[in-house]
């Protein structure tokens, strides 16, 4: 989601900026006269313009309610996106099925350019270190659960979207609603309480085009560093995790044997997890977690280069990816970057090392075509190129707002927090704009609610059950992302040995299905989520009966050192899917 | 379960009798300014959602639920056309009685409504207007420091009217509900909500909430004021409205009375079922309906 707002009034450089602006010195003077709206939704990315869609659907509040969306940057961009064929933006989302079904719900869905969308039909997730793999795909999902729609494929777990194929079709749901006001290429710099009444506890926006928007009900979906919350005062809680997340599209050939492209694929590697997520038969996008250093470096090479590092980063043993990153960061700190064809042979000297043979499936270099090697299916293809323009990097963050809803006993009423202005997460298992679209989904249902009982919409009483309903399980999805992501951080004697033992990586894997199955809202009227759960339980077993000594160390594996920590974000899980 | 209106806040206090005489003239440009200040407070107060009427806040949703839930069944029954939920007071004129800060008046305006908010305490009304003052959807609202019995004289006629918490203070119950009956329309509509005159309705309201855990002040409840369900039907059987038989409607002649309790684990009010018996025991809806005909 893009950071759509100046902060001038919390951030000294920007103010400065308002002292100078003519419009702006008179307003101190003369304040224009503020217009009423009912909602004001800050940010128009994904969730904000979701938000957006979604009200204007509901006739009891676009018939009641004003509703205003003030984006800084132009929607007209997102309006007309468009991009060559086989091309694709580097900001992709795995779409839930119970995100599609809200989509499709209220019309969204169907704007959507379908031939750039992917059905997963199945996620292949496996250690970097132990090489313990868990598959899975739509028998993981209970019959009854909403993730199992008429309107979709029998055999999708997700579907992958790029960010502004949403958009754009967000935009284009909203076009014919004229009563959605969307104010775009307009900065908020302010937000005040009136000043001249106290009993006026409506927040005022000042624009950057000189209006006062006076809202009864302002949304911040205004992203991580969300301008709303600044105002609402609510703190968050979090950290910065020392990774960087490496995205980009990538460009292989078509399956030899014609099949489709409907594996998503995730390594856990000590530095954070690859994923392989595809787009069309003959591109994925690529989200490469891993050190901050490592990502600068990666940034710096060529496409080929890269493409060869991504192979290997899916297939070669971690001592030698470990010294493949050594090489690169050398390169780095010298000034040349690493070559296609240093980084081929570097990589093809490690294979040699490790005696895979180039026609293998654990071969990360191009061979000629032919009948693909016994076991290629287990890995993602082989990466020629990456798009250009496509490489970029950003940092991960984990962040929870303490609550989602302005405190009105600190005269900071009025106002919500939905999707990244109220959480972030490690994108490890997927679930970023699908918590925010569960988000929006349930704040729509409450205003909705609020509009049928006449009330105020900016009150307590209709905001409430949106806090109480989404806040647990965000908190539930966030700490299983952080505590998947920690635990292959870990470098203590015991963690090293619990994971060598391969006990961890089962919980770990368990979590991470848990996540992506009943992440995102899945678990929503969910009356079968606790037999859900019991299926994952009957997974360990089943994987620890391959992969370890039996069922038996399983179970007794599942309370020891570091294993605690993740059974118990997966027993909060289960918890919290069986409540509701 | 308990009076949701704090004393010092309610329908008829010494505390806002004391400020009744001058508060009339609020709306007037010649306000004593330390008045209106003095109003500012006691309305965020009114108006605080964390604060003392919290649970008066957290009633207003089912009450309103249930006060559509009626008209529609009415509107059906005698086959009108219906309105869509978010205008489903469209085009009726309704009087809210003990209207305190309006909180039930806006929602009600809000639902398409024409409303007029009266209460005994002029205090209650300058704060009602004040909070309507900052909201741009009330214009079809207006609160007026009155009592029902001088728009009987007047000869206002409604198409509902509403008397929520108000009859368990009410001195003479009798004369104040033939002054609400005089001003609906013949086939108009009468809810009220109240507390029964039951053990139980004393242990929750005056030996709990009044005396142990102080959510109300001591005194707020006099025992002796509670109506029983039983009463409101034999008054309103005796005034004609439950005997008639107008067109052959059974429904609209039989009163309606739902049990409203307090779930304090995730702070909503819920509604008994029609006919169950813990309705009755303590805080009720009660719904009738004045005959058509004469």
């Amino acid at each position: 989601m893009r950071v759509s707002v100046a902060r001038v009034r919390f951030h000294p450089a920007l103010a400065r900026v308002q002292h100078i602006t003519p419009r702006a010195r008179y307003a101190t003077t003369a304040p224009t006269p503020a217009e009423d709206y009912d909602i004001v939704i800050v940010g128009g990315g994904p969730a904000g313009l979701a938000l957006a869609g979604a009200l204007a659907s509901s006739p009891a509040v676009y018939a009641t309610s004003r509703i205003a969306l003030v984006e800084a940057g132009s929607l007209d961009k997102v309006r007309e996106w468009t991009m060559g064929e086989g091309e694709f933006s580097n900001r992709v989302s795995s779409i839930t099925n119970v995100s599609r079904e809200f989509l499709h719900g209220f019309g969204a869905w169907d704007y959507l350019d379908q031939t750039r969308t992917m059905p997963v039909e199945e996620i292949q997730a496996w250690d970097g270190l132990s090489s313990a793999r868990i598959t899975f795909n739509t028998s993981d999902i209970p019959s009854s659960s909403p993730a199992r729609s008429p309107h979709l494929r029998p055999s999708q777990i997700a579907t992958m979207v790029e960010n502004l194929n949403i958009q754009r079709a967000l935009l284009r749901t909203l076009e014919d609603k004229p009563d959605v006001n969307l104010l775009d290429n307009v900065k908020v710099l302010s937000i005040t309480r009136n000043s001249a009444d106290e009993t006026d506890d409506y927040p005022h926006l000042t624009l950057s085009d000189g209006r006062t928007l006076r809202a009864r009900l302002l949304i911040g979906a205004d992203g991580p560093s969300s301008p709303v919350r600044a105002y609402t005062q609510i703190s968050s809680y979090g950290w910065a995790y020392p990774t960087h997340a490496v995205v980009g599209t990538l460009f292989h050939r078509p399956h030899p044997l014609g099949l489709p492209n409907a594996t998503a694929f995730q390594r856990f590697l000590p530095t954070g997890p690859i994923a392989f997520l595809p787009l069309s038969p003959t591109a994925a996008s690529l989200v490469w977690s891993t050190r901050p250093e490592l990502a600068a470096a990666m940034k710096q090479l060529d496409s080929a280069a890269l493409a060869r590092y991504v192979n290997a980063a899916f297939r070669l043993p971690w001592l030698s990816l470990n010294y493949l990153n050594t090489v690169l960061l050398e390169s780095y700190a010298s000034g040349t970057p690493l070559t296609a064809s240093q980084a081929e042979e570097e990589i093809s000297f490690r294979q040699q090392a490790h005696s895979i043979d180039a026609s293998s499936a654990l071969s990360s270099l191009q061979t000629t075509i032919g009948v693909p090697a016994e076991g290629s299916d287990s890995f993602p293809p082989l990466i020629h190129s990456l798009q250009r323009g496509t490489i970029a990097s950003f940092p991960l963050r984990l962040t929870h707002a303490d609550s989602y809803l302005g405190s009105s006993s600190q005269g900071r009423g009025r106002t919500a927090l939905v999707g990244d202005a109220a959480h972030t997460c490690h994108p490890l298992a997927g679930q970023g704009l699908n918590m925010g679209l569960a988000d929006v989904c349930e704040l729509v249902r409450c205003l909705d609610a609020g509009a049928q009982h006449g009330s105020d919409l900016g009150t307590q009483v209709v905001l409430q059950p949106y806090a109480r309903n989404r806040y647990a399980a965000n908190h539930s999805m966030l700490s299983v992302t952080d505590k998947l992501h920690k635990l292959y951080a870990l470098q203590s004697w015991p963690a090293v040995w619990a994971r060598s033992t391969g006990l961890e990586v089962v919980n770990e894997l368990l979590a991470l299905k848990g996540a992506i199955m009943l992440g995102g809202g899945a678990a929503r009227e969910e009356p079968n989520a606790g037999k859900a759960a019991m299926r994952f339980a009957a997974d360990a077993v089943e994987v620890g009966a391959s992969t370890l000594y039996g069922a038996k160390a399983l179970l007794s594996g599942l309370g020891s050192i570091a294993g605690t920590v993740v059974g118990k974000a997966v027993g909060s899980l289960i918890t919290n899917a069986g409540k509701q | 379960m308990l009076s949701v209106i704090p004393r010092q806040l309610g329908y008829s206090t010494r505390l806002f009798r004391h400020f009744a005489t001058n508060a009339e003239s609020l709306a007037s440009p010649t306000v004593d300014p330390i008045e209106i200040e003095h109003f500012s407070k006691l309305s965020a107060q009114w108006w605080d959602e964390h604060g003392e009427l919290k649970m008066l806040h957290r009633m207003n949703p089912p009450r309103v639920a249930w006060l559509k839930e009626k008209i529609a069944e009415l509107r059906d029954l005698e086959g009108e056309p219906s309105s869509p939920s978010w205008k489903a007071l469209g085009g009726l004129r309704i009087l809210d009685i003990g209207c305190g800060g309006g909180l039930l008046s806006e929602s009600l305006a809000r639902l398409g409504a024409s409303v007029t908010g009266v209460d005994a305490a002029a205090s209650n009304i300058a704060i009602a207007r004040i909070h309507q003052s900052h909201d741009h959807s009330l214009n079809n609202l207006v609160y007026r420091h009155a009592a029902v019995e001088t728009l009987a004289v007047e000869g206002q006629q409604y198409d509902a009217v509403c008397a929520m918490e108000v009859l368990e203070h009410v001195d003479e119950p009798k004369n104040f509900l033939k002054s609400c009956a005089e001003v609906i329309k013949p086939g108009g509509h009468l809810f009220l909500s109240t507390i029964s005159r039951t053990p139980f309705a004393h242990l929750l309201t005056i030996a709990i909430a009044e005396n142990t855990l102080h959510l109300v002040s001591p005194g707020t409840h006099n025992y002796d004021k509670f109506i029983r369900p039983s009463e409101l039907i034999k008054f309103f059987k005796d005034l004609g409205w439950l005997t008639g038989t107008y067109e052959d409607r059974p429904n609209a002649q039989e009163a309606e009375v739902r049990g409203i309790m307090y779930f304090p684990g995730n702070g909503d009010w819920q509604l008994s079922n029609r006919g169950s018996s813990w309705g009755e025991q303590c805080n009720y809806l009660f719904w009738a309906r004045k005959p058509k005909t004469p």
